[in-house]
């Protein structure tokens, strides 16, 4: 008996709203946070996921009110990234009622921070996220939402986290983000590899097949998509079945 | 009926007491030996390291109030609450509170599957025996699971999983319930397992 593989929709959040950006831009809104998480749990989600897009210091009030309201009505694992700076952003974002934080720009700039915060929280709850491009033969990492190129290789870079204590990479393809034309699975399948902590795929999904080959092919253990199951194009449980009928575990 | 969930200033207690308040129970957090008098039920969600934790509940000076709970009031522990419960465990030089007998281990990869420590991940509990806190649950559910030890073996198993092993997923005496799995992060089914732990009678 294995693990099933997990299916995350993700809430794109901007000042307590949802929304789903194409290619990191183009942004349209669409709902209140916490209903959305009711219905995806309701729809067999394993876990939530919660990005708060340009979140900055002004709007954290705004952010920890959203994650309490989510927290407080959905009972399965619910992670919240972005902007997260400090083991204060940490603490604050924990004790709203969030189970992990997703970490990526700050992670960057001070590696410290997974260190000190898998010491103090566990491995568990740090999830190390990358944006990562591929450039000739190598996957670059970039930082703030995809916007600034930097000089680490986003496998290295996914090892040096893992060494630190992040206890899960969720790797975000930006050359397939927003495409809906599939996973970029060589990143997936190299990932796994390389890694002994789970790897979330995320970027790309647009049909069924797309997801079952992530897993398929990348090897990947858990899948995070926004827009197709925000807009109903395909629905969790269609990818669950299409996922139990090449036999793979899934939590039906 | 008032609930009590046990914080000894580590664990992630607020995911228990929002899943305990939604279902309409009036929780209490417990954080000193005095509370322990004002609580017909205890909730004891653990996370971490069995040391610190030990050390913690050492500090707060509630060893014995909840050592004195567990022997009289309905009890759940919930993944390190149910590994404390042991005689000792391989991660921590500690010993646990001995209330049930034996040993927790690092979770094993017998069949060298390459498994990814810690389990963290639904997994399906099998019902190896009859409890009210499983009525109304069908057998080979899928639960929340995030730990890397496990207890291996114990006469009160209620139901097991696997991951590498076979692993111990709950177990009960006479007043106590313990889980290895997570049933505040484990959706609907979590929700009902603790609903029947709200109604449970002894």
């Amino acid at each position: 008996m294995s693990l099933a593989v997990r299916i995350i929709p993700c809430l794109d959040v901007r000042g307590g709203r949802v929304v789903k950006g194409i290619n990191f831009k183009d942004i349209v809104d669409a709902g209140d946070p916490a209903e959305a998480a009711k219905r995806y749990d309701a729809e067999g989600a394993d876990e939530i996921c919660m990005l708060d897009i340009d979140a900055s210091f002004e709007e954290r009030s705004t952010t920890i009110e959203t994650v309490k309201s989510i927290a407080s009505q959905v009972f399965i694992p619910f992670t919240v990234g972005g902007g997260i700076k400090s083991l204060k952003d940490i603490d604050m974002l924990l004790k709203s009622g969030a189970d992990k934080v997703s970490i990526n720009t700050s992670a960057i700039l001070n590696p410290k921070l997974i260190e000190e915060a898998s010491k103090e929280y566990g491995a568990q709850c740090i999830v190390l996220a990358i944006d990562a491009k591929k450039d000739g033969e190598i996957w670059n990492v970039y930082t703030h939402g995809g916007k600034n190129k930097t000089d680490l290789n986003a496998i290295e870079w996914a090892k040096k986290g893992q060494d630190l204590g992040a206890g899960e990479i969720l790797m975000t393809s930006m050359d397939k983000d927003g495409t809906k034309s599939g996973f970029d699975n060589n990143l997936y399948m190299e990932l796994s590899n390389n890694l002994s902590i789970p790897v979330i795929a995320s970027g790309g999904a647009g049909e069924l097949s797309h997801l079952v080959d992530a897993v398929k092919l990348g090897k990947a253990d858990a899948l995070l998509a926004a827009s197709i199951f925000h807009y109903e194009e395909i629905s969790i449980k269609k990818v669950k079945n299409a996922l139990r009928d090449e036999g793979f575990e899934v939590r039906l | 009926m008032r609930l009590g969930v046990i914080d000894y200033g580590a664990s992630n207690i607020h995911s228990v007491a929002r899943a305990l308040q939604s279902l309409g129970s009036k929780v209490s957090i417990v954080d000193t030996p005095e509370k322990f008098k004002k609580i017909d039920k205890l909730v004891f969600p653990g996370q971490g390291s069995m040391g610190s934790c030990l050390n913690k509940l050492k500090e707060t000076e509630m060893i014995n109030p909840l050592l004195d709970a567990i022997k009289s009031k309905p009890f759940l522990g919930i993944c390190l609450g149910l590994q404390i419960l042991f005689n000792s465990s391989e991660e921590s030089k500690e010993k646990g509170l001995g209330v049930i007998n034996g040993c927790i281990t690092k979770i094993k990869d017998i069949n060298k599957e390459n498994l990814k420590i810690p389990h963290m991940g639904w997994n399906n509990v099998k019902i190896e025996k009859k409890h009210e806190l499983f009525s109304g649950i069908e057998d080979k559910q899928f639960f929340y699971f995030v730990h890397s030890f496990v207890a291996a073996k114990t006469e009160a198993f209620i139901t097991t999983t696997n991951y590498g092993e076979d692993f111990v997923s709950s177990l009960a005496t006479e007043n106590i319930f313990a889980t290895q799995f997570h049933p505040e992060k484990s959706g609907e089914i979590g929700l009902k397992f603790l609903e029947n732990f709200i109604n449970w009678k002894i």
